[in-house]
C-alpha cells in the first residue's frame, strides 16, 4: 500500500490538522533528546485513548510499526522510529482527568508534563515523587515507557514504584485498564512489565500514579571534597551505615566548571566534587541524619560542609545540578552521556577506573550522577568533527559500561536501553532470559509493531542512522538533562 | 498418563533417591484437599529444572512449594501430579550490608533471613505477619503484603531481582542485584504475585533496611472504624513515625470493640515526638489507649478454624471505614485491616460460607473493592473462583500464561480465571 494511502487513512480518522506528513514537519519528529534519527512517514496527534486506537489499527492495516512520542526528551532513542512507519505523539492528550487527593493518586493522560503533577497537587500537600531532571519539559507517558528516575528516587523509588494502573493501546488496538486505584488487583502486574517496556509493548493513555504527602522538614547539605574519590567514600560510608537520604548527587570539578558561569549556583570553583544531599522526614528525624551526613563528610575529610541553606540558596544548588547538562555544552561541541549502575560500595574504585579510561583515551569526562543509588553518569566531551573521535568515544563508552557490568551493576539505570544499548543486553542477560522477555512481547502481540529495533539485541541498524551516528550523542543545548 | 511408580523411579534418577519419595502421611504438601503423585526436594537449581523439563515431558502438573503457609490461597489446582518443594534451597546467596542489598534463595524462611539480617542490623520490610515457615519464595509468589506496605512499600518495591526456572527447565534472571536498573523487561514484576503460574522462583534480591533504632507500640480503643480510619489518615498525612498501622475488631453484635495497632519506629527523637502527637490527636477521634494484650488476644481467638472463610477485600481507603461498616452487619467475627493502604481481611465459620460470600461480594461491588477469598472449604472452592470475575485484562493474562507455560503444568488452574 503507498504511503499516501496511510495518511489519507489518518487524515480520515484523525482529522487533517492532526496528521503531518509535509518532510519540513515530519524532521521534528526525527529525532530525541540523543542524536540518533529515524525519519516517520507521518506523525498523529490524537486527542484520546480512541483516536490512539485508530492510528494504531490504521498502521497495521498499513503494514508500519508506531512508535509513541512524548515529549522527546528521551536519552535512549526510545521515541524515535528506526523503521519508519507511523509516530503517535501525546501532547494533546494532556488532561489530569482526576486529581484524589484524600486517597492520593491522580488519573493523567501520557501527555501531561511531570512537574505539572506536583503543581497540581501542591494546594493540597501532596506531590509526584520521580524527579527526572528534565522534569519541566518530560511527560508522563514518556516516564512510563522509560522507567523514569531522578534525584529523589534514591528515597522513593523510580516511576514504577508510584505508578498503580495504567490504560493502554494494544497493538490489535484494543483499549485496556490494567492495575487500578486499589492497593491490590487480581491477576497478573501487568501494569508493572509496561513500567519500563520502552514503548514495545502498548501504548499507555492513561496513567495513575501515586502521590505523596510533602514531608514536613528538608535539610539540603553541600558536601565539599578536595577529590572526587573522597566524595565517593563518603557516599558508600553513608549508605553504608544505613541510611537512605532523599537525594544524594555527585558533581565533579569539570561539571562544576560548566555550571557556575552558568547558572551561579554557589558551586565552589576549586573544589573536585560535591556532594548534593537532601534528607527529609519529621524535622526530628530530618535534623538527625542531617547531622550524621554532615559527621561522614566530615570524617572523610570533606573541606566545607554547608548546612542551614536558606532556599534560594537550595533552589540555585538544585538549578546547577538538574541543569548541568545542558551547562556542559560550553565545555565542549559535544558529549556522550553514559548511563551506568554499580553496587554502592564499589563507588571509589568503579569511579576512578572511569576516570582512568577517559584519560587513556584522550577525552575529558563529567561526571554528574546519582551516587546514592550507584547510578553513574559520565558525560565524555569531544568534538564529533575530528575524524575518527566519534568512535573513539563509542569505544570509551562501551568500556565504561563494562566497568558497571563487571563490578556486578547494569547497563542503564534510567535512561533505558532503546536502540543504543540494545547489543550490550547480552552482557548481562543470557539468550534465555532475553528469550523470556521476548514472550512477553509475544503475548502482547506486538512483535515489531511497536517500537521496532529497541531494547533486545539485533543486527540490523536503526533507519537512517550511520554507524557514525549510532550513540546517543548529544548536541550542546540546554534541553538535555541527566 | 505416566505410571506413577515410573514418575518415582524417573525422578530418582534424575535428583537421587533420597530427594523424591511419596507425600508423607502429615499431609505436608496436600493442596485443597489433594494429594501429589511424589514429591521432589532439589538441591541446586539445575535440578529444579531437570525436574521441570521432565514434568514438562510428561505433562505432570508441578506445584512449587515453600514453607506452606499459603497453600490455601489460589484456586483448587486443576491437576496435581508433583510438589517441587524449595526447602532445600535455603542459603543466602550474597549479603554486601553496606549496599544494602542481599541475595537468598527461595526456600530460605522468613524468619531465618531476618535473623541473619538482624546480625547486621538490617531486615527486608516483610510483614511480621508472614508465620515462622514462610518462605521467601512463597512470600513472593503469593504477593503476601501487610501493614507495613503503607510505610515501606510493597514486595513489588522492594524486589529487584530473581532467578526463575522456566516451565521448560531453564534458569533464568530478571532484574538484578543493584539498585537502580531499568534493562530489559522488569518480569519480576510479573513473576511476584503469579502464584507459581509462570515459573518457578528459586533465588530473589532484595533492597534492604536498617532495623529502627527505636520502636514502641501503641494499641488504641475506638469507637468506630471511621475514627479509627480518620486516626490512621491523620498520622500519615502528618509523616509521623511508623512502621505498621492495624485496625481490628473484637467481639460481636453491638459489642464490637476497634483496635488501632501502631508501632512508632524510627530514630528515638522521632518515636517520642510520634508519640506525643499520636495521644494528642487520640481525643479528637474518641480513642482511649487499651490494654497492653486485648486486641492480640481477642484476635488469635479466630485463626485455627480450617474451613473458614478469610476474605481479602481492596478498596479506596476513603471507602474502607464504609465498607468494613457493611461487613460487620455480615457478622464476621474478625476483621483486620489496613487503614491506609485500604485492604480488609474478614473472616467467618465455614457455616453458610457460601451465602455470606454472596453477600460479601454485594458489598464489595457497591465500593468498587476488589474481593479475593483467601481461605476456604475445599467443598465451597469447587464451585467459586476465588479471584471473583476475571479482571479486564484477562485475554492479555491468558497469552501470557500460555506463552510462559505452553503445556500448563505449573500449580495449572490456581490463578485468576482458573489459570
Amino acid at each position: 500500500m503507498k504511503r499516501s494511502d496511510l495518511i489519507l487513512d489518518l487524515q480520515a480518522a484523525i482529522g487533517r490538522s492532526w496528521v503531518l506528513h509535509a518532510p519540513e514537519d515530519l524532521l521534528v519528529y526525527e529525532y530525541d533528546g540523543t542524536i540518533d534519527r529515524g525519519l516517520p512517514e507521518a506523525v498523529v496527534l490524537p486527542e484520546d485513548a480512541k483516536g490512539v486506537a485508530t492510528a494504531v489499527r490504521i498502521a497495521r492495516k498499513h503494514h508500519v510499526p508506531v512508535t509513541a512520542r512524548g515529549a522527546g526528551t528521551g536519552l535512549s532513542g526510545g521515541a524515535i522510529p528506526c523503521e519508519g512507519g507511523v509516530v503517535i505523539v501525546t501532547t494533546r492528550m494532556n488532561r489530569i482527568v482526576e486529581l484524589d487527593s484524600e486517597n492520593r493518586i491522580a488519573i493523567v493522560e501520557p501527555g501531561v508534563i511531570n512537574l505539572d503533577i506536583s503543581r497540581a497537587a501542591a494546594p493540597h500537600g501532596l506531590y509526584y515523587a520521580p524527579d527526572p531532571s528534565s522534569q519541566k519539559a518530560c511527560s508522563i507517558g514518556g516516564n512510563v515507557a522509560e522507567n523514569a528516575g531522578g534525584p529523589h528516587c534514591l528515597r522513593y523509588g523510580t516511576t514504577t514504584n508510584h505508578v498503580l494502573g495504567l490504560e493502554i493501546v494494544t497493538a490489535d488496538g484494543q483499549v485496556l485498564w490494567l492495575g487500578g486505584k486499589t492497593a491490590d488487583t487480581p491477576g497478573y502486574d501487568l501494569t508493572g512489565v509496561i513500567v519500563g517496556s520502552e514503548g514495545t509493548l502498548a501504548i499507555v493513555t492513561k496513567v495513575i500514579v501515586r502521590l505523596l504527602h510533602k514531608p514536613e522538614a528538608t535539610i539540603t547539605l553541600l558536601g565539599i571534597f578536595d577529590a572526587v574519590t573522597q566524595a565517593s567514600r563518603a557516599v558508600s560510608a553513608i549508605i553504608g551505615k544505613g541510611m537512605v537520604p532523599a537525594a544524594l548527587e555527585m558533581m565533579d570539578k569539570n561539571t562544576m566548571d560548566a555550571v557556575e558561569p552558568f547558572v551561579h549556583a554557589g558551586y565552589p570553583p576549586d573544589a573536585g566534587a560535591v556532594l548534593l544531599i537532601e534528607v527529609e522526614g519529621l524535622k526530628e528525624d530530618a535534623q538527625e541524619q542531617a547531622d550524621a551526613v554532615a559527621s561522614i563528610c566530615r570524617e572523610l575529610e570533606a573541606r566545607e560542609i554547608r548546612i542551614g541553606l536558606s532556599q534560594e540558596d537550595r533552589d540555585r544548588l538544585w538549578a546547577g545540578r538538574k541543569g548541568a547538562l545542558g551547562a556542559l555544552g560550553r565545555l565542549a561541541p559535544s558529549y556522550y552521556i553514559l548511563d551506568g549502575v554499580i553496587p554502592r560500595t564499589l563507588l571509589p574504585t568503579v569511579l576512578d577506573g572511569v576516570y582512568e579510561a577517559c584519560e587513556r583515551f584522550g577525552f575529558r569526562v563529567a561526571n554528574v550522577f546519582h551516587a546514592g543509588d550507584g547510578n553513574l553518569h559520565p558525560n565524555v566531551m569531544f568534538d564529533e568533527r575530528v575524524p575518527g573521535a566519534t568512535q573513539k568515544v563509542l569505544d570509551l563508552g562501551e568500556e565504561i559500561m563494562r566497568l558497571c557490568v563487571d563490578a556486578g551493576g547494569s547497563i542503564t539505570g534510567e535512561h533505558g536501553v532503546g536502540y543504543e544499548k540494545r547489543n550490550y543486553m547480552s552482557w548481562i542477560f543470557s539468550e534465555d532470559d532475553l528469550e523470556v522477555m521476548s514472550r512477553l512481547k509475544a503475548a502482547f502481540g506486538a512483535s515489531e509493531r511497536f517500537n521496532p529495533g529497541k531494547v533486545f539485541p539485533t543486527s540490523k541498524g536503526c533507519g537512517e542512522v550511520s554507524s557514525r551516528m549510532r550513540a546517543a550523542i548529544a548536541k550542546v543545548g540546554a534541553d538535555a538533562y541527566v | 498418563m505416566v505410571a506413577q511408580a515410573t514418575v518415582l523411579d524417573d525422578l530418582h534418577a534424575i535428583i537421587g533417591n533420597k530427594h523424591a519419595f511419596r507425600p508423607d502421611e502429615a499431609g505436608r504438601f496436600v493442596v485443597d484437599g489433594i494429594s501429589p503423585q511424589a514429591v521432589v526436594e532439589p538441591g541446586s537449581y539445575e535440578e529444579v529444572a531437570a525436574v521441570l523439563r521432565y514434568a514438562s515431558e510428561a505433562g505432570l502438573a508441578v506445584i512449587p512449594l515453600g514453607g506452606g503457609s499459603r497453600r490455601h490461597i489460589g484456586n483448587l489446582p486443576a491437576r496435581y501430579d508433583l510438589a517441587l518443594s524449595l526447602s532445600r534451597l535455603e542459603k543466602i546467596i550474597e549479603h554486601e550490608p553496606a549496599d544494602l542489598t542481599v541475595t537468598c534463595q527461595a526456600g530460605i524462611s522468613i524468619a531465618e533471613l531476618q535473623q541473619r539480617l538482624k546480625a547486621h542490623g538490617q531486615r527486608v520490610p516483610f510483614n511480621a505477619g508472614s508465620g515462622h515457615q514462610a518462605s521467601v519464595g512463597g512470600v513472593l509468589a503469593a504477593n503476601a503484603n501487610g501493614p507495613s506496605r503503607a510505610a515501606y512499600g510493597a514486595l513489588r518495591d522492594y524486589t529487584i531481582g530473581m532467578r526463575v526456572v522456566t516451565a521448560d527447565g531453564r534458569i533464568t534472571r530478571a532484574g538484578g542485584k543493584v539498585v537502580k536498573n531499568v534493562a530489559g523487561y522488569d518480569l519480576c514484576k510479573l513473576y511476584t504475585g503469579s502464584l507459581g503460574t509462570l515459573g518457578v522462583i528459586v533465588e530473589a534480591t532484595f533492597k534492604v533496611m536498617p532495623v529502627s533504632r527505636r520502636e514502641r507500640s501503641i494499641a488504641l480503643r475506638l469507637r468506630s472504624p471511621s475514627d479509627a480510619c480518620g486516626l490512621a489518615a491523620e498520622l500519615y498525612r502528618r509523616g509521623l513515625a511508623f512502621s505498621h498501622v492495624e485496625l481490628s475488631s473484637a467481639g460481636g453484635g453491638n459489642d464490637v470493640g476497634w483496635f488501632l495497632e501502631i508501632l512508632l519506629a524510627g530514630s528515638q527523637g522521632a518515636v517520642d515526638r510520634s508519640e506525643k502527637e499520636l495521644l494528642g490527636l487520640a481525643p479528637r477521634f474518641k480513642a482511649e489507649l487499651a490494654a497492653s494484650n486485648e486486641a492480640n488476644e481477642t484476635r488469635s481467638a479466630g485463626e485455627s478454624n480450617d474451613d473458614q472463610l478469610l476474605c481479602r477485600l481492596s478498596v479506596l481507603a476513603s471507602q474502607l471505614a464504609a465498607l468494613i461498616e457493611e461487613i460487620k452487619r455480615l457478622e464476621s467475627p474478625l476483621m483486620v485491616a489496613e487503614p491506609i493502604t485500604g485492604v480488609l481481611r474478614a473472616s467467618w465459620p465455614a457455616v453458610d460460607a457460601a451465602a455470606v460470600l454472596e453477600s460479601a461480594r454485594a458489598v464489595a461491588a457497591k465500593h468498587e473493592a476488589v474481593c479475593v477469598v483467601e481461605h476456604c472449604s475445599v467443598e465451597l472452592k469447587q464451585r467459586i473462583d476465588v479471584f471473583g470475575d476475571p479482571p479486564p485484562a484477562f485475554a492479555l493474562m491468558r497469552r501470557v500464561k500460555q506463552q510462559f507455560d505452553p503445556k500448563g503444568i505449573l500449580s495449572p488452574g490456581r490463578f485468576v480465571g482458573r489459570l
